[in-house]
Formats: structure tokens, sequence, C-alpha cells
């Protein structure tokens, strides 16, 4: 009897575990070190295949209930791109939100390379409204979906959009995805268009990814945080220019949320054996009685 | 598994994969022996001597043609050449030029680096006749390749590269409204029991019983996810349950246009069961079009409302979990479904049924008993023998080395 | 004839994209992609229809002063505050939505850095406590099958976090290879036959046959 009832632990003490588990690594930050994965492996050499003066499209398709996963993401991407010199066009297809954390991210980023010129280097071309359909409709006339940028200018007077129209003018999309608008940009972009996608979904939405992976309709995947520090570490050991940008006090990196990730699935492993030690006690000691 | 099983006719499928996959060969030996597509515009070598043979001019590109883009909606012309030998370590780049006439006015269209050798020139006119040189340019040097015949742009009626899914679709649609038109006259078709629906009766009629609330969560996504559709179809026949018991039924959505199908749906099925005196607007009602404040409204109130019954069925994202484990810590039963294989896992730990992705969408069949619906799941049911059957056999001949399964099946 | 018209309008609307998907012509096309931005208009309308709603049901709530009320006056507060900075920002009242170019934040980006913001977040997170408790209970190996779920569980979950290649290597491989074959495998299989299954219901919805999700029972 004593046992069942510790089996059916009250939730709110796991909720009370977990929340120590979050909490106490931020406030004594471990540093844990990050292996690399293939698939992030594998985004990481496709954006260093690209040249400098290349053109990417990033697509932000979240919001900010997922920002602590995407956005660490989302730096790191733009960050590879302005060391290597590649353009970049951003974009929103998130309805709730895609739109700040663009503006918020790209401000952000963009204010750590100060030789950046805005519509030369990067443009952002704000948010727009019905992901399929815009999508689909890129792929003829980016100008007619994005008529002007994020600022009002019109979309032909910004030198870097003369020289993009289509996805033909693409080398790539980094898509930093909560929901549907990561798997589009694979099964509808990729396929239909064969512009070549990464995708950064958030973890819970990860495991559907690597069909599409391994089908080679993505060309790299960044899995949740896990993912984002993954290609932190990369982008790092290949520019350690950046490491000034990371080694800025307070600032959060997916590095850092990587060791409050590790704890809680460390107290959920404890929890799932703790368990299944009582189930197996619990069924032992009826057959004794017998 | 399929999910009607009984198939009286064996050979019936043997012969239909070997009518499916005959196409499929043809169409992979006519892509392999298949003529360059650039045919329509003839091959001029270019009239410029190679560079080696002229110190200090670059070398003019070979084999230029301009033709039409195949299988494109017209306004456009390729134009293809082969690089000369060494383009990139001589850091060439090539000026693309076009006139009207071989001998007309050429003006730039394009330039570009060393490693390219086809170009897509949009914005034309359909019927017009182009014609197009392309200049090779290191420094001050330059050469110029001879002029392309004519070439012009028009529409065309069919994308041959997508002839392989076209098959596909007949084959799949054949067999569904074949065994749709068959089911009238046919016996009564086979239906595995799917244990998610059968327990939807006894949902409705349980909360009716304690006299609580029935929660119907449609999804969060719009209409054109077909998800929802097929959640409207069951909440259609969960509607008509809640009339006639009389039945308290809520309808949260997230989705205005789900918000605006949902509210038909009941109403008509209200209608149907002859109640409807019963239906209030409230019934269905919507929250927010942002996936977590609707989250939160929606586990609110099953946290407050204690509802009896919580059918999660639809389209679902991160909430899965927050709403199925809401609801079950309030002993709700909750029958879920979902083809999101993401959030599966979620829904199985947390729900007492879970249709698992084909399921969903065999409910209306299945709840209706429809012979015409039932037909289609049959018809489904082939085509997914047929894929079975090509995946071996690809499989198969794949270890063998023989690639032609894998291409015929290839999207372009 | 009420049920005539829908019926034609949808084999229309779904019958279009079908074939502009094989027919490049221009007239097709252009066709198919009006009706895609008709989609993103009708949904605007649809998203007013749903605000309407919102301020009829809460404004009813608090008059009829039904469990629970206070709530609808905290989300009728919520709605007119955003909705007003929101809409004003968007013709440039109160310096915009985004941040200003002086860096200071505009009554909008205030509220979405400060309300919006840490509230979604907080939502998401909750994720973390309920897959908590919901794999305490889950993984229990209760016989063969749950036995190997756990198994796999438990490596994934080990494999993930840098634990995992402290204590062996063989961790994070075997977390890809369960992630790229077993997983990936059993995910085909369900998107293959959920593919399927909404094929033959997409079909069933242009050809008319398919009409309980417009409330109606018999199929014909």
């Amino acid at each position: 009897m004593n046992l069942e009832r510790i089996m059916q632990i009250d939730r709110r003490i796991v909720y009370l575990f977990v929340a120590a588990g979050t909490i106490l690594p931020i406030v004594f930050v471990i540093g844990l070190p990050v292996s690399i994965t293939p698939p992030v492996q594998m985004a990481f050499d496709r954006m260093e295949d690209l040249d400098p003066g290349d053109v990417i499209m990033v697509s932000f398709d979240y919001g900010p209930s997922s920002a602590p996963e995407n956005a660490p993401m989302a730096d790191a991407a733009l960050r590879h791109c302005f060391s290597k010199g590649i353009r970049v066009i951003v974009i929103a297809l998130y309805p709730l939100g895609g739109l700040s954390e663009a503006v918020n991210e790209l401000n952000k980023v963009v204010a750590e390379f100060p030789d950046l010129e805005y519509g030369v280097d990067y443009v952002n071309l704000g948010y727009k409204d019905g992901a399929q359909a815009a999508m689909r409709k890129m792929n003829e006339n980016i100008h007619e979906v994005f008529p002007t940028d994020v600022r009002g200018t019109p979309i032909s007077e910004i030198p870097l959009m003369r020289e993009v129209r289509t996805y033909a003018d693409l080398e790539l999309c980094f898509s930093l995805a909560t929901g549907i608008i990561g798997e589009w940009w694979a099964n509808l972009v990729n396929a239909q268009f064969g512009l070549p996608v990464i995708v950064g979904p958030t973890a819970v939405s990860a495991p559907k990814y690597y069909a599409y992976l391994e089908a080679k309709q993505m060309a790299g995947l960044l899995g949740g945080l896990k993912g984002a520090s993954e290609y932190e570490r990369l982008v790092l050991d290949k520019y350690p220019d950046l490491e000034r940008v990371y080694a800025t006090p307070g600032l959060y990196t997916a590095t850092k949320g990587m060791d409050v990730q590790s704890i809680v699935h460390l107290i959920m492993i404890a929890f799932i054996l703790f368990g299944n030690v009582v189930y197996f006690t619990g069924k032992r000691r009826p057959r004794k009685a017998a | 598994m399929p999910i009607s099983s009984r198939n009286r006719v064996c050979f019936l499928p043997l012969a239909a994969i070997l009518l499916a996959v005959l196409p499929f060969l043809l169409f992979s030996a006519s892509v392999d022996g298949q003529p360059p597509p650039e045919t329509t515009g003839s091959t001029l070598v270019s009239e410029t001597p190679p560079a080696d043979t002229v110190a200090g001019q670059p070398p003019a590109v070979e084999g230029l043609t301009a033709a039409d883009t195949p299988d494109d909606e017209g306004g456009s012309v390729t134009v293809k050449w082969t690089e000369p030998a060494g383009a990139a370590e001589l850091g060439l780049t090539y000026r693309v030029m076009r006139a009207d006439s071989p001998d007309g006015q050429y003006t730039e269209v394009c330039e570009l680096a060393a490693g390219e050798n086809e170009f897509m020139d949009a914005g034309l006119t359909d019927g017009q006749q182009y014609c197009y040189k392309v200049f090779s340019i290191v420094g001050p040097g330059t050469a110029e390749s001879g002029p392309t015949a004519p070439a012009s742009p028009r529409g065309n009626w069919f994308r041959m590269y997508r002839l392989n899914a076209l098959i596909l679709l007949l084959v799949f649609s054949g067999s569904v409204l074949y065994y749709i038109s068959r089911a009238r006259r046919a016996k009564p078709i086979y239906i595995r029991k799917i244990a998610g629906l059968n327990a939807v009766d006894e949902a409705v009629g349980r909360a009716t019983e304690m006299g609580k609330k029935i929660l119907y969560i449609p999804g969060i996504m719009s209409i054109d996810e077909i998800q929802t559709i097929a959640s409207l179809a069951i909440l259609g026949h969960v509607a008509r349950l809640s009339a006639q018991y009389n039945a308290d039924l809520e309808v949260p959505n997230k989705d205005p246009l789900t918000f605006a199908s949902a509210r038909e749906t009941v109403k008509e099925a209200y209608l149907e069961a002859g109640r409807p005196d019963l239906f209030r607007e409230e019934m269905v009602n919507y929250v927010t079009y942002d996936q977590f404040a609707y989250t939160a409204s929606v586990t609110g109130k099953m946290v407050r409302e204690r509802p009896a019954t919580n059918f999660l069925i639809g389209s679902f994202y991160a909430e899965s979990l927050l709403l199925a484990e809401s609801g079950q810590s309030v002993g709700a039963i909750q029958i879920s479904g979902t083809a999101e294989v993401a959030q599966l896992p979620f829904f199985v730990v947390a729900c007492d049924y879970t249709l698992i992705g084909e399921e969903l969408y065999a409910a209306s069949a299945y709840l209706s008993r429809e012979p015409v619906l039932l037909g289609s799941i049959k018809g489904q049911d082939l085509t997914k023998l047929l894929l079975m059957l090509a995946l071996g056999l690809g499989v198969i001949l794949e270890s063998f080395g023989v690639a032609f399964v894998k291409d015929a099946f290839r999207m372009h | 004839m009420r049920k005539q018209v829908p019926l034609l309008l949808t084999f229309c609307a779904g019958m279009i994209p079908i074939v502009a998907l094989f027919v490049p012509e221009r007239h097709v096309s252009t066709v198919s992609t009006t009706l895609d931005s008709w989609l993103i208009i009708v949904a605007g309308f649809a998203l007013l229809l749903g605000v309407v709603n919102v301020v009829q049901m809460n404004t009813n709530k608090i008059r009829r002063k039904t469990s629970g009320w206070p709530y609808a006056v905290v989300l009728l507060a919520g709605l007119a505050i955003m909705g007003t900075f929101g809409f004003a920002g968007a013709f440039g009242g109160f310096g915009g939505i985004a941040t200003r170019l002086d860096g200071t934040s505009t009554p909008f980006d205030w509220l979405y850095q400060n309300a919006f913001l840490p509230l979604q977040g907080t939502m998401f997170a909750l994720l973390a406590f309920f897959m908590a408790s919901a794999s305490y209970r889950a993984f229990r190996a209760r016989n063969v099958e749950a036995t190997i779920l756990l198994i796999a569980a438990l490596i994934v979950m080990f494999g993930r976090i840098p634990f995992g290649e402290m204590v062996t290597k063989w961790f994070p491989l075997t977390t890809e290879w369960i992630m790229a074959k077993p997983n990936m495998a059993a995910q085909r299989g369900i998107m293959i036959g959920a593919g399927l299954g909404a094929a033959s219901m997409a079909l069933r919805v242009i050809v008319g046959i398919e009409r309980s999700y417009l409330g109606l029972g018999k199929g014909e």
C-alpha cells in the first residue's frame, strides 16, 4: 500500500524537482562540454561550402514562446553568415511575434558587426501572412510577396534585392521554426522548387525532421537547444573572433541553456528509474507473501 | 496495417502493381533516353579561335544554345554553353547578351562568374524571337561566341517531370473511386475495430450521466489542414450524439476559419438530430489566434469546470501535452487523434484512446458506416498495398544495384 | 441547392491547385495563385469574425456575471490595450510597433517584451514539467514492449546531454542511430499511412461524398 502511494507520487513533487533543476544551473553556471552530432555538422558544412557574397534567406518562423530554443540558433546562423561574408535576406512567416523576433535578433547581431551595410549585406523584408501561399509565390517573385522591406523602402530600391527575384537567386534557406512552417520549407519549397533548406526546429518537433533529413529534403538540422549549442560550438571553433561576442557577460546562449536541460534530463531519468525500482519491488512482494 | 484487410481477390493487387509499375518503367526509360531539351535552338559553334591560339585573349565559350525553357508557364528562354577548359583558373566572367535577331542590336542581360554554364532569361514575351551571344571576359580581354539560332519562349501544357506524380495520382484516385462506385453493389466492407472511435458514444454518454461538460478541441490549425476537416467530421458525430442526449458540448477554437466551420458543423448536426432548440451560439466559441494563449484558456477551463470528456482531435503542436496532461489531471475521459507524428507519443501517454494517423481520416467512414465512404478506405488500402510492394521491390532491386524503382518514384 | 452550390465550389477550388501542379500554363497558374491570395483575404475576415465573437461572448459573461467573469474582464482589457497600441502603431502612432530609432521602446514593443514574451515563454516552459510527470507515469517496464521503450528512452535522454558522452561516446552515437533509423522508420510508416488517408479524405471532400464535416450524417 505504501509502495502504491510512492508510485502515485504527487505530480507537484516532480514539478518541484524540475523547478530546482531549472533554477539552480541558471544561478550557478556549470559550462558542460558540447559534442557535435552529424545533422548539425551537415548544416554547418553546407553553410561553409557557400562563398562570400552568396545570398541566403533566414526565415523567422517562431514566436516568443520558443525563443529560448530558436533565438540562439538564429543568432549563431546570422553570426556565421556575417563572419563569412554571406549576405542575408531576413523574412518572418510566423504570425505571432515572428516579426518582432526577426527585428530584435537581427538588430542584436548586426550591432556586433559594425561594417555591415543595410540593403547591401543584409535586409529585413518583414512579415508576410499566409505562410504556405507566400512560400509558393516566392518561387515566382519575391518582390511581389514583399513589395517593401520592414522599413517601408520599395524593394526595387534595395541594392541586394535587385539581384534576387526568386528562389533560383538564393543559395539556401535557413528556417528557425516552431510548428509546421519549418516542415513546409522541407516538403514544399525544397521538394517542389529545389532550394536547399536547413531547419532549426524546437526539440519537441525535431524527431519528425529526421525523415526529411534522411530523404535529403534538408541540408541540415539543428534539433532544439542541443542543436543550437552544437552550432554555436562549431561557429566558435571556426571563427574564434566571435569569442568576444559569446564571452559577453549576461548573454543568453544555447550552451548555457544546455546546462539546465542536462540537469532536468538527469532528474527525469532519476524519477523514471525510481518509479521502476518501486514498481519491481512492489511486484516481488506479493509473490513472497504467497 | 491496411484498415480493410480482407481482400478476397489475391491476384488483383498483383495485376494492379504490374499496371502501376509499368508506366514508371516506361517513364524512367524515356527519361534516360531523352535527347537534351534544348533541341529547338540549334547550336552554333563559336567563331572565335580558342584562347590558347591567341595570346592575351580569353577563350570563348562553346556549344552555345538557346531554347524555350521546358515545362514552364512561358516567358523565359534557357541559354546553355560549355565552359572552356581552365575557366575558373583564368577567372573568366560571362556576359550574356540578347538581341531580337542574329544581326540585331545586342544588349547585356546578365554577368556570371566561371562555374556557371546556364542562364534562364525570364520576363520575355511569348512568341517573340530572341538570339543570344556570350562574351567571356578576363580583365580587358573579351572573346565573343557566335549568336544562337533564334529561340522563342512559350507556355507549356504539362510538366513532364511530374509524370510519375500524375500516374500515382491516377492510380490512387482510380482505385478509390472504383471501390466507391462498387461499394453500393458489393457486400458490406469489413473494417477493423478502432477502439478510440468505439469509445465516442460511451464518452458522450458518460458526460451526460455525470451532468458535466464535453470539451471538443478541433486542433489548432486552419481549415486548409485536412486533419481539421477530419476532426470536424468527428465533431459532427459528437454533436449529433450531444443533441440526442442533451449533453453540454463546448468547442473552443484557435483558428478563425475552423471556428466558422465548426459552428456550422455543430448547428447542422443539432438540426439533423431534430433538436435545433438545444443549439446555442456560445457552444462553439473563438478564443484567440495565439497558440499558447489558447492553451492557457482551454487548460484553465479544464481545471475550473472539470469536464467529463475531452476530445483532442485534429492537428496539434507543442500544446498537445499541456492540454492532454491537464485533462488527465482532472480525471476526464480523453479521446485524442492526430496525424502529427511528433505529438502522438504525448497523446498516447496522457489519453485513454488515441487515433493514430490514418485512423483519424477513417473516422467519418467508420462512424457513419456509409458504404461509399468505406469503399474509399478500401481503395486507399489498395494503393497502400501497391506502395508496400513497390517499396519491397525497390529495396530488393536497390540491393542488387538496380535503381529504376527509386528513380521512378523520385519527385522533381 | 443550398448544399449543391457549396459542393460545386468545393470541387472547383479543390481541382484547380491539382491541375496547376501539373499544368504550368500561365492562366492556370494565375488562377491557382489567385486562389491562394483569396485564402489569405478570407482568413483575414474570419479573424475579424473571431474578434467579434470574443467581444460578444465575454461581454455577455460580464453582463450575466457568470462564473469566472473577472477573467473575461482581463481578457477584454488585454485585447483593448494591445489592440489599440498595435492598430495605432501600424499606422505610425506611438512611434510604431518596434523599437524607436533612438532605442527606446514603443508602447506595443514594451508590452510585447515585458508581458507577451514572458507569458509565452512560461506556457512553453510548462512542457518541461508536464513531460516530467507524464514520463514518470508512462515509462514502466510492465512488459517486453514497454521495457524496450524504456531502454530506448533512457539511451536517448542520456545521449542528448553531455553527461552521456562523459560516460561513453556510445550514448550519443546510439542516440543518433535510434533517432535516424528505428524512430524514422516508424514515423515514415505512420506518415505514409496518414498521407494516403489525407489524400483519400481530400478526394472524398472534392468529389462531394464526404459531407460529415458539414454536420450532415449521411454521406450521400
